[in-house]
């Protein structure tokens, strides 16, 4: 029952966060927005006709036409209204509704976020619970020589070798591109190795950790054989250490994934938010930085129920006599 | 002769040094052996070597003959296959021995993990009732009370039907009902033909499971026989000092000080945790030099009074006003166990530098005060877990007295340690502290509050709110 009751807590206190992040970013965005460099219409028009076209009397018509002329407050308070009836705008450079833009954005972000952390969970943390084992042992060097090539490479380095290697070599999967299944591995591998080093080597500090634990060794002398008491102990409590971790790395590859995705034409969240501030495309730009925000408070509260589910403990214990 | 343990040589050394050094131990059935000695004198190294979990880094040789089977006790694996059905250990700290992501019933069941799922959780529900927790089944540790942590760790540790119990400082941080309460089941477990080891500092445990005592001190068994014999006319010089060290038997009890200033008063506070009460409407006042003690059985909130009298936590009802007396960094907290409040990975000697920086006192205080705390100054240059528990809560007594506390909070600073630790550290914190300053101390063992303190509160089960109506 109590579980229950905890778990509500969490969403309230969540959908509160979410309420008051979405605010706050939707507001700065505007602001810096507002603030950057050149003149918006200008860039708008340039964004539709191409910039050999552009004269004022277009920028003229489209600041007409998108009512950028008026208040700023004015054009905030309207896109704010606009939103609270699920109308994100159209996008002021293709006109298609943003919303149907975004999905289709957001949608290819979390396939890459998602295989990239699958990648990363796979690799990283057999090699940290392989290393964990024997600590010092030959197997442990090796994870530490893998860890630190796949931290010292940087990801675009990463990524043009993976090209080299599986599309140009040998040639077995396409190098860009967003659209079939294949497309998803190479720019999802390269995250996930990137990521696969700092997973192996905090699973594998967790595991030396769980594993010198009192409960482990009382399971031990209890004679319950080492693969048991691995799956029954050492998994769970480690992954109440990892999972945040988990959660903490990504909020990080999506928002951060904007070198890799331009490097393998992929179309995520970061490919959209860069165009759209080269365009001035605010309904857009507004539209992908409150999903942004939004998706990091969503993975904060999966996160918050999952180590909820594993770890009954309460989260602030008072002082108990 | 079969059907018992025979033990002719153990010795353990660590580079060349020797930890733990006997022979002739046996264990026979319905006869206890029980080990005493303080900390350090290798009492739970001895009985590690036999279970054959002792550290990679300790090197034993030896032999032992479980029911005429012989065992190398220098192959730590020899004996694995035994575990769980033959030797079984009640370990330290069973609070930390429990997963604390697994309910109780699946954990007591763990051990049956060759038995089809069904039979052991019937068997686990089976031996939680034989420990009186069968309501307890579906609990999380850390609901539990240390004692139920224990009884819970008692039916995970025997429910393979393990003869030969080894049990490793159980009395630690426990109070005097839960003690009563192990002592029945380690008396069943003998009388029901079970071997048992106990290793313990508690002269009354050894005394309630009777049969062989062995008294051992740094590495060396001093002194053993029938535990009459060895408690009531012991022959060692160490024996006598160790049976002297308990704190019904102290003869430096301190000269009670004059009360001075009011420090902190207490206005008819109570609080509560959700479901359960802790104080109601209690009032008290602390004056500078008083000495005071907070008693009761664990759990009835002595603490959180503490921790509440001291400003750590907020009260429900009522007020709490502290004077200026005990202004940063005047008012000090003693812990239960120090290795928890100091940093792991820093030299002592670095904290309390940032201590005599931070408070602008003089740093020749450092060496005047171990030099009092009986603390070898070379001590200060090791981390916290390169010295001793009593070594450490001496450092933890050095740490608050550097600033010249007013009142010192001392939460179970002791019960942790043995018996000769326990009086050296407690001596040190009575005979340092200045006469004005105030000491409270938290503590389940009444003999100690006894022995130091002169104004006691004893805090027990708060009765229910009468409600209307007819009790039952």
């Amino acid at each position: 029952m109590t579980g229950i009751r905890r778990t509500g807590e969490v969403l309230l206190k969540r959908s509160g966060q979410a309420l008051g992040v979405a605010l706050a970013v939707s507001i700065l965005c505007f602001v810096v927005v507002q603030r950057l460099p050149g003149d918006v219409s200008y860039r708008i028009a340039a964004g539709r006709y191409g910039y050999d076209l552009v004269d004022n009397a277009a920028a003229a018509a489209v600041a007409a036409e998108l009512g950028l002329d008026r208040p700023a407050w004015q054009q905030f308070g309207s896109w704010l209204a606009a939103l609270a009836q699920g109308d994100l705008g159209r996008s002021l450079v293709t006109s298609r509704p943003v919303g149907e833009e975004l999905a289709f954005y957001l949608l290819g972000t979390l396939q890459l976020t998602g295989a990239a952390l699958l990648v990363a969970i796979l690799i990283g943390g057999s090699v940290g619970v392989l290393a964990a084992r024997h600590p010092g042992s030959l197997v442990d060097h090796l994870a530490t020589t893998w860890v630190a090539s796949v931290r010292a490479l940087p990801p675009f380095l990463l990524g043009l070798l993976l090209v080299l290697v599986f599309s140009v070599q040998l040639g077995w999967l396409p190098a860009v591109g967003h659209g079939n299944s294949t497309s998803l591995v190479l720019p999802a591998m390269t995250l996930g190795l990137g990521l696969s080093g700092l997973v192996a080597r905090v699973t594998r500090e967790t595991v030396i950790n769980v594993w010198s634990s009192s409960y482990v060794q009382f399971a031990h002398t209890r004679g319950i054989r080492e693969r048991l008491v691995l799956l029954r102990h050492v998994l769970r409590n480690s992954a109440v250490v990892l999972v945040p971790y988990l959660g903490a790395q990504a909020i990080l590859l999506i928002e951060g994934v904007i070198v890799v995705e331009s490097l393998f034409a992929w179309q995520g969240l970061g490919h959209a938010l860069v165009h759209a501030v080269f365009w001035r495309d605010i309904p857009m730009l507004q539209a992908t930085a409150l999903a942004l925000a939004l998706l990091v408070v969503s993975l904060n509260t999966v996160v918050d129920l999952i180590v909820l589910r594993l770890d009954p403990r309460p989260r602030r214990a008072g002082a108990l006599a | 002769m079969s059907d018992r343990l025979e033990v002719d040589h153990v010795k353990v050394t660590h580079h060349g040094t020797v930890l733990v050094e006997t022979g002739g131990l046996v264990l026979e059935p319905g006869t206890a052996v029980t080990v005493i000695g303080e900390s350090g004198s290798g009492k739970s190294l001895l009985a590690h070597s036999l279970l054959g979990t002792l550290p990679p880094e300790l090197a034993v040789t030896g032999a032992m003959r479980l029911d005429g089977d012989p065992f190398d006790l220098a192959d730590p694996d020899s004996r694995r296959h035994l575990w769980g059905r033959e030797l079984a250990l009640l370990p330290q700290e069973p609070a930390l021995a429990l997963d604390p992501t697994m309910r109780v019933r699946r954990q007591v069941a763990g051990g049956l993990w060759k038995a089809p799922a069904a039979v052991a959780r019937r068997r686990a529900m089976t031996a939680l009732d034989e420990v009186g927790l069968a309501g307890a089944a579906e609990s999380y540790p850390h609901t539990l009370s240390g004692g139920m942590a224990q009884r819970v760790a008692y039916a995970a540790a025997t429910i393979g039907g393990a003869r030969v119990l080894i049990v490793d400082e159980p009395s630690k941080g426990l109070d005097a009902a839960a003690l009563d309460r192990l002592a029945a089941l380690l008396q069943a477990h003998l009388a029901g033909g079970g071997l048992l080891l106990t290793i313990t500092h508690d002269l009354g445990l050894a005394r309630r499971l009777g049969g062989q005592v062995w008294v051992m001190r740094e590495a060396e068994v001093v002194e053993r026989g029938p535990v009459d014999q060895v408690l009531d006319a012991p022959s060692h010089p160490y024996t006598r000092r160790l049976l002297a060290a308990d704190p019904s038997r102290w003869d430096w009890v301190p000269a009670a000080p004059t009360a001075g200033e009011p420090l902190v008063t207490a206005t008819a506070v109570s609080k509560a945790y959700p479901g359960r009460p802790l104080f109601h409407d209690l009032s008290l006042q602390i004056r500078a030099g008083e000495r005071w003690a907070l008693t009761g059985p664990s759990g009835v909130g002595k603490t959180t009074l503490g921790n509440a009298l001291a400003g750590l936590c907020t009260v429900d009802a009522g007020t709490i006003t502290r004077t200026e007396a005990l202004r940063r960094p005047r008012l000090q907290k003693l812990y239960q166990d120090p290795a928890l409040s100091f940093p792991a990975r820093v030299p002592l000697r670095a904290g309390l530098s940032d201590l005599v920086r931070r408070h602008r006192v003089d740093g020749a205080r450092i060496s005047t005060l171990a030099g009092s705390l009986g603390l070898d100054e070379a001590l200060l240059d090791r981390r916290s877990s390169q010295v001793s528990g009593g070594e450490l809560q001496r450092v933890a007594i050095l740490r608050a007295m550097l600033v010249e506390p007013a009142l010192i909070f001392a939460d179970e600073a002791t019960s942790r340690l043995d018996l000769l630790t326990q009086e050296g550290t407690l001596r040190c914190l009575m005979e340092e502290a200045d006469p004005g300053c105030a000491l409270l101390l938290v503590t389940h063992d009444q003999s100690v509050a006894r022995a130091l303190t002169d104004n006691r509160l004893e805090l027990g089960e708060i009765a229910e709110p009468a409600t209307s109506g007819v009790r039952g």
